[in-house]
């Protein structure tokens, strides 16, 4: 974009939004050019929007200048799903943070797409309720990003992901048009189910300015225990003893040797240093049934190989037993200055021999891998750890996570499970899904966003435009966990 | 090209008089049958359909062809009756691969023999095929506390007029890769494609199950008790409330107007732990508990109450817990009705002459905020209805999805919402 067109296009989003909320100048747009993931790329101009109103004139605006839009909250996404790629204009949400209306009669919360997932929960509490979604970096990042990647969580296991717990949506569409679809009634016969399409396509098809979210009672109890392994295979089998038991766990959560001991120099969670894999498992209920189905679970884990098992005592050491678990990712630092983190998915009971290959993977190429991940749902995250100033061993580690994701995918698995395919994924897709799948995938999207100017450069493979490309010259190397390390920045 | 030459190239048989029958939506009958035998040949045979091209009205078990307008045109129905394998089942992953022509019954029969199950009970599973049940987003009574269709599909395969058979979502519980083409077809009607092939999760099943019969003076006491109990934690399996009409189809007589039917299930301490909670707030609200006897049929009939057979009209309101009220006070006094109030969904079986008026009334007293539909009748009064009920807003995306994905508008022509 030139000079001239820029201050045009800056003028017009001025007009609608306020000077103070529509800037270009090179030192502060920097600041929008990355999220959690490797990428970068800098805006020509970001927009902060007070209103749908306003969002949907910026659309408006943008559509008619043919400037394609990135949608951006919290930019925890890790896998480059707000790096504007192809520039044009950032619209970010810092002012529609407000949750404009807790609904407990008809379980409903409605809320602006800026507001952090856990500020949600925290403000539900007191009346009972909670949203039960909620991603390792529920501190920061928001519903209107959790909507755009269909976000999950530990807690997803028993009650569902994102697009399970949205029953409506306020939408700004390329058009520049807003419309509702679905709302607060729990079902829906009003035609195609717009609101289940629209989660979980990473601003390709519009942005949701408004959303309609499930809220459910909260459990009375929650139990957590933490189960000792010798080793990840024996934690994996453990795994699917859980499950056939006919116990249903709200949470299992896994780490390996290397996570634990990064875990523990950043948080002293209070896990086992010299265990092999340990597991994390919740219950939730009424107290005298928690108690029942955590001495079956405990005895089910001693059957199936455990050599300890700890039961939280209070809610102090069930805090501390989750807090190592999701400050895992920025724990890495203490072992290595750089990660690079994959979001496989693979039928639970291929586990034991995905974590195998896994580590044969690590063997052969040299470079550690940690593995802390959603075991109850075959989620993986493996955590390749390197040294980006270190030549060749970027290049050689998005190889390796690029081998990560073939096996998933060969084991009938997914190549993402919640943190979306983004930027980074989007060759990948090809390994679960065929030029013909693609095809109407792609013929969707067409429908809402005919001129390829929502979030373009992502889901689909091979779109970058030339020269848009994101630079991975020396000075925008990967930014490093080193420096978050023992933070809370970067999650999972 | 001519006539004959034109249905030379289309699929499946020409159909005598008698085969025809079966296959009657409203008042039309198509001329020929094409009955896939997998998935690509589902996907071969619209292809040539669309070339011609020509109305395809797609088949399951036919247990909600009531539902929707009549097609506009009608020349080949398309059974999924061969597609009825159980294509992969790991019991230890809790998921499956079915074909769309699989029965409900002999799904949940493969499912129940490892100790699980589908928590989806579309009314008539000893009919009704997954597709069907996908297609018409079919539900039975356990949604407000498992869901619906939609939150145990976790991929699909379709079949679309372009001869192409795609895929989306896939055989993990958890899986955000690509757009979730699912929820698109999930109550598409079969409007946008063909559901060929779908991947469930399921479930362990309950250890107990307990049923629980109450009797209240007035709808909204009854209904106040079953979203109260939505409100808490322990809820329900399902939560129905019935009028004295709707109670006796169910196999059950009594002398009281209003009954609230509860089924709960889990594990044996939260069963016990939830029927002490609704024993009380029942109480609370005036009501008398009746017992937990109930005859062996009267869950399958109360599943299978809003999709009867023959020629009744049934009309459904899906609204906001809190409009429920609303809906029950413009009811006629003798009103046919079952509602599940924690869903906040309330079917009516009405008497044809007055169906529109009802439809009306319920339209108002739904708002804004809520939908009424008409979920069975027949032809004849369907033609004086307007089943569907104005287009939703996002209408023109539904209408440019369906030019997407079936230009030449030869699925199920006229049947959905807003004439697509």
């Amino acid at each position: 974009m030139d000079a001239a067109t820029r201050e045009r296009l800056l003028g017009r989003l001025r007009a609608v939004v306020g000077d103070r909320y529509a800037f270009a100048d090179p030192y502060e747009v920097r600041l929008y050019q990355y999220d959690a993931s490797p990428e970068t790329a800098l805006p020509d101009v970001v927009v902060i929007p007070g209103t749908a109103a306003e969002v949907a004139q910026v659309v408006k605006i943008c559509a008619d200048a043919e400037v394609p839009i990135t949608a951006r909250s919290a930019a925890s996404s890790l896998a480059g799903g707000t790096v504007p790629v192809q520039r044009g204009v950032v619209i970010t949400f810092a002012r529609m943070d407000r949750i404009l209306e807790i609904d407990a009669d008809n379980l409903r919360a409605v809320v602006e797409p800026g507001v952090v997932n856990l500020s949600l929960s925290q403000a539900l509490r007191p009346h009972g309720y909670y949203y039960v979604p909620d991603p390792s970096s529920q501190g920061a990042c928001t519903i209107g990003g959790n909507v755009g990647t269909n976000a999950g969580g530990p807690h997803t296991l028993l009650y569902g992901v994102t697009v399970n717990h949205v029953t409506g949506l306020e939408l700004a569409l390329a058009s520049g048009e807003l419309v509702q679809v679905g709302g607060r009634k729990a079902g829906s016969a009003s035609g195609y189910d717009l609101t289940g399409l629209f989660v979980g396509s990473e601003g390709t098809m519009g942005i949701a300015t408004k959303i309609w979210v499930k809220i459910q009672p909260l459990p009375p109890v929650q139990k957590t225990l933490m189960a000792v392994y010798p080793d990840v295979e024996t934690a994996s089998n453990a795994v699917s003893a859980i499950v056939r038991s006919g116990i249903l766990p709200a949470a299992i959560e896994m780490m390996d040797k290397l996570s634990i001991q990064a875990i523990e120099a950043a948080s002293h969670a209070g896990y086992p240093l010299d265990a092999g894999a340990v597991l994390l498992l919740e219950v939730d209920g009424i107290p005298e049934l928690v108690e029942e189905l955590g001495e079956r679970m405990a005895k089910v884990c001693r059957e199936s190989g455990a050599s300890e098992v700890r039961v939280a005592k209070d809610e102090a050491e069930r805090q501390a037993l989750w807090k190592g678990r999701k400050g895992a990712f920025s724990a890495m630092g203490r072992l290595s200055p750089d990660f690079y983190v994959m979001d496989g998915v693979v039928p639970r009971t291929k586990l034991p021999e995905t974590l195998a290959k896994i580590d044969a993977i690590s063997a052969r190429t040299g470079y550690k891998i940690c593995n802390v991940f959603h075991a109850g749902d075959g989620n993986l995250h493996p955590l390749v750890l390197f040294d980006a100033f270190k030549p060749g061993q970027y290049e050689a580690v998005l190889r390796i996570g690029d081998e990560i994701l073939k096996l998933c995918a060969d084991a009938g698995g997914s190549v993402t499970g919640e943190h979306g395919i983004g930027l980074e994924k989007r060759e990948n897709i090809r390994y679960i899904f065929s030029d013909d799948d693609l095809e109407v995938m792609d013929r969707i999207r067409h429908v809402f966003d005919p001129h390829g100017l929502m979030n373009p450069g992502k889901v689909f493979p091979g779109e970058v435009v030339e020269g848009s490309a994101p630079s991975r010259a020396p000075d925008h190397a990967p930014r490093r966990a080193a420096n978050v390390a023992g933070g809370d920045e970067i999650w999972v | 090209m001519g006539l004959n030459a034109r249905v030379a190239t289309l699929p499946g048989h020409e159909v005598t008089v008698e085969e025809q029958q079966p296959f009657r939506v409203d008042d039309l009958l198509p001329s020929r049958v094409v009955r896939p035998a997998d998935a690509q040949d589902a996907a071969r045979g619209l292809r040539l359909c669309d070339l011609a091209p020509t109305a395809v009205v797609i088949w399951g078990g036919g247990t909600q062809m009531r539902l929707g307008a009549a097609p506009r045109r009608y020349e080949v129905a398309l059974s999924t009756e061969r597609m009825s394998r159980l294509l992969e089942y790991e019991p230890a992953d809790l998921t499956c691969r079915v074909e769309a022509g699989m029965r409900l019954r002999d799904l949940q029969e493969a499912l129940l023999a490892q100790g699980q199950r589908l928590p989806l009970e579309p009314p008539h599973p000893d009919r009704a095929t997954v597709g069907g049940m996908l297609a018409a987003n079919a539900n039975g009574l356990g949604r407000a506390r498992y869901g619906t269709v939609r939150d145990w599909v976790i991929g699909i395969a379709v079949a679309y007029p372009s001869g192409k058979l795609a895929r989306a979502g896939g055989k993990v519980v958890k899986n955000v890769a690509g757009y979730d083409l699912m929820k698109l077809h999930i109550g598409a009607l079969g409007t946008l494609g063909v559901i060929a092939e779908v991947n469930f999760k399921v479930q362990t099943r309950p250890q107990v199950e307990a049923t629980l019969i109450a009797h209240l003076d007035t709808p909204a006491a009854a209904v106040d008790t079953g979203t109260a109990l939505a409100r808490q934690y322990l809820a329900p399996a399902a939560a129905v409330v019935l009028d004295q009409s709707a109670l006796k189809d169910c196999g059950m007589t009594a002398d009281w107007r209003w009954t609230l039917a509860l089924k709960f299930e889990g594990y044996a301490r939260e069963v016990e732990a939830a029927r002490d909670k609704a024993t009380s707030l029942i109480r609370a609200a005036g009501g008398r508990v009746e017992g937990d006897d109930v005859p062996s049929r009267f869950w399958h009939a109360a599943r299978d109450w809003s999709a009867p057979d023959g020629d009744l009209v049934v009309v459904r309101a899906i609204v906001p817990l809190t409009a429920i009220h609303a809906i029950f006070g413009v009811l006629p006094e003798d009103s046919q009705v079952m509602a599940q109030p924690a869903a906040g969904l309330v079917d009516v079986r009405v008497p044809a002459a007055f169906a529109a008026s009802i439809l009306r009334r319920l339209r108002t007293a739904g708002g804004d905020q809520g939908q009424v539909i008409v979920a069975a009748a027949p032809a004849a009064v369907k033609k004086e209805l307007d089943v569907w009920g104005p287009p939703p807003p996002g209408f023109p995306i539904m209408r440019a999805l369906k030019q997407a994905l079936d230009p030449n508008g030869i699925l199920n022509p006229g049947r959905f919402v807003g004439g697509i």
